[in-house]
């Protein structure tokens, strides 16, 4: 019964899909579309398959990975950090409070320029954008996480000994581990998407820089090539941490 | 007696103070030619309020940012509502919104203006999708949260479907739905100012962009200040407009930070 269920709700879930992709082919294949506008579904596909096997595109991949992930473990990193500092000491809290109150709804995009300008064009400015960005969700996520820790659990650390600060690591940090992790899962892919967006803004290499050098010579194909790497890792990456998450909540009671 | 900062509005501004205090100390420390201290880039604020052409291009941002989130919010409110009380609908959409969640928005910007040129509809268009998103999964969240008692009820008491929907699904979803619609209002600021930047024709992200390339370093810290109180601002009414609408429900820390 679920089993019939679940495939019934499986091939409901593919029929959006299907047909977006069947308009598409219809559109290439009937010329309402003319190719340097739209090409065919297939044409992209193969195009990213060959891509892949391409050195100069695997490279270009591999600086997008790179700056990636230094901006992302900076984030998790400081926000992780200064959201149990925050928790563990009521003055950090209350300088930060107003702090995040201020930054957190401002665009960081926006600052883009202002990190270019200081920090050069090259890897560092698109670190510190990726790092801006993916640093509140993180942050947030871990204050409030490490907030709602029920008081008793870090009594009776302290009643059977341990510090206060070795408390924060021992328990508040693990008990508000499911929170800290959904919020990184959010940074991870705003990480992801920032990344492109800046190498899009201004770079020399990368794959957001691989869209915008296509589309100024209209070679309509290899715009859709980064576009499609770009989204197929934010939903292995998504995935992949997915995992992640199940393994090291594998513990907790409401997780299961 | 009150404490001075137990007013509300004093932290932020505090807090405000402090961020421009560390700046100016860091750019009198650095001496960049490219980091104005924080007091010039105030000082230039007011030139750039008072020339009509950048006001005449922050004002078209704001239009459009407002016409695509408005678009955005009556396509993804109703489905949003309808994938939380049907199974089928929810199926129908989850795997296409799961594979569109990870596309950069605004990095379509370039194929959809080869499309739609480059005029209003491809701008908003972007600012529709970033927004619809992050509306359509909280309205989904919170409709399906909805007890079922209160829909038994409604139903004995003899309203059809479409009713329930209006009268106790909508009502009942509304504080999930808000926090999606404040993220939103984030993601379409965000995502109108990066689109501007990687086309940079019209706009602040145009503004920006422009006084960068014309080694005007104030104005550009300036209109980082601009769009940053936009941001904030926005941020604030809606949060205002919020406990108006849904003073009745425990206010909602949501993970409000996204990006196009």
């Amino acid at each position: 019964m679920t089993m019939n269920r679940r495939v019934s709700e499986f091939i409901l879930g593919a029929i959006p899909i299907l047909l977006i992709l069947g308009l598409w082919e219809y559109l290439t294949i009937t010329k309402i579309a003319p190719p340097t506008l739209l090409p065919s579904p297939g044409a992209v596909f193969t195009r990213f398959v060959m891509q892949l096997g391409d050195p100069t595109f695997l490279s270009h991949a591999g600086v997008t990975l790179y700056r990636l992930f230094c901006g992302f473990g900076l984030a998790v990193i400081v926000g992780v950090g200064l959201g149990i500092a925050g928790v563990g000491s009521p003055l950090v809290g209350t300088l930060m409070r107003p702090v995040i109150r201020v930054l957190a709804p401002v665009p960081k995009v926006a600052l883009y320029p202002a990190f270019m300008l200081t920090l050069g064009f090259d890897h560092a400015s698109k670190i510190a954008l990726v790092f801006a960005d993916a640093m509140f969700p993180i942050l947030l996520a871990t204050y409030q996480g490490a907030l709602a820790v029920d008081s008793k659990l870090v009594w009776s650390a302290r009643a059977m000994g341990v510090s206060r600060v070795k408390s924060l690591f021992t328990v508040v940090l693990m008990a508000a581990l499911p929170s800290i992790l959904t919020g990184c899962r959010i940074g991870l892919i705003i990480s992801c998407i920032v990344v492109f967006l800046s190498e899009m803004i201004s770079s020399t290499d990368g794959l957001g820089h691989l869209l915008v050098r296509a589309a100024r010579n209209f070679q309509t194909v290899d715009v859709f090539v980064p576009l499609i790497a770009i989204s197929a890792l934010g939903l292995i990456l998504n995935t992949a941490f997915n995992m992640l998450r199940t393994y090291l909540l594998r513990g907790f009671p409401e997780e299961n | 007696m009150k404490p001075l900062t137990a007013i509300p509005g004093v932290p932020p501004l505090i807090a405000c103070f402090f961020l421009l205090l560390g700046w100016e100390l860091l750019a009198r420390w650095m001496g960049l030619e490219s980091l104005p201290t924080a007091w010039d880039t105030v000082k230039s604020l007011p030139a750039i309020l008072s020339d009509p052409k950048a006001l005449a291009d922050i004002a078209s941002s704001v239009r459009r940012m407002a016409v695509g989130f408005a678009l955005a919010l009556c396509f993804a409110i109703p489905v949003g509502l309808m994938m939380g009380r049907s199974r089928s609908v929810a199926a129908f959409f989850n795997p296409l919104f799961m594979i569109v969640y990870p596309v950069p928005k605004a990095a379509l910007m370039p194929i959809i203006m080869l499309w739609l040129g480059i005029g209003e509809a491809s701008k908003t268009l972007v600012i529709f999708l970033g927004v619809s998103l992050p509306v359509v999964y909280h309205t989904y969240q919170g409709s399906k949260a909805v007890g079922e008692k209160l829909l038994w009820s409604g139903a004995a008491m003899g309203m059809n479907p479409a009713q329930r929907l209006l009268r106790i699904v909508l009502p009942a979803a509304m504080p999930e739905i808000l926090v999606g619609c404040r993220t939103g209002l984030v993601l379409a600021l965000i995502t109108m100012v990066t689109s501007e930047m990687i086309v940079r024709q019209a706009g602040i992200g145009n503004l920006l962009f422009n006084s960068l390339d014309l080694a005007q370093y104030e104005a550009v810290y300036a209109t980082i200040i601009i769009v940053g109180a936009l941001g904030f601002f926005l941020d604030l009414i809606f949060e205002k407009l919020r406990t108006i609408i849904v003073g009745w429900a425990d206010p909602v820390h949501a993970v409000a930070v996204g990006s196009a």
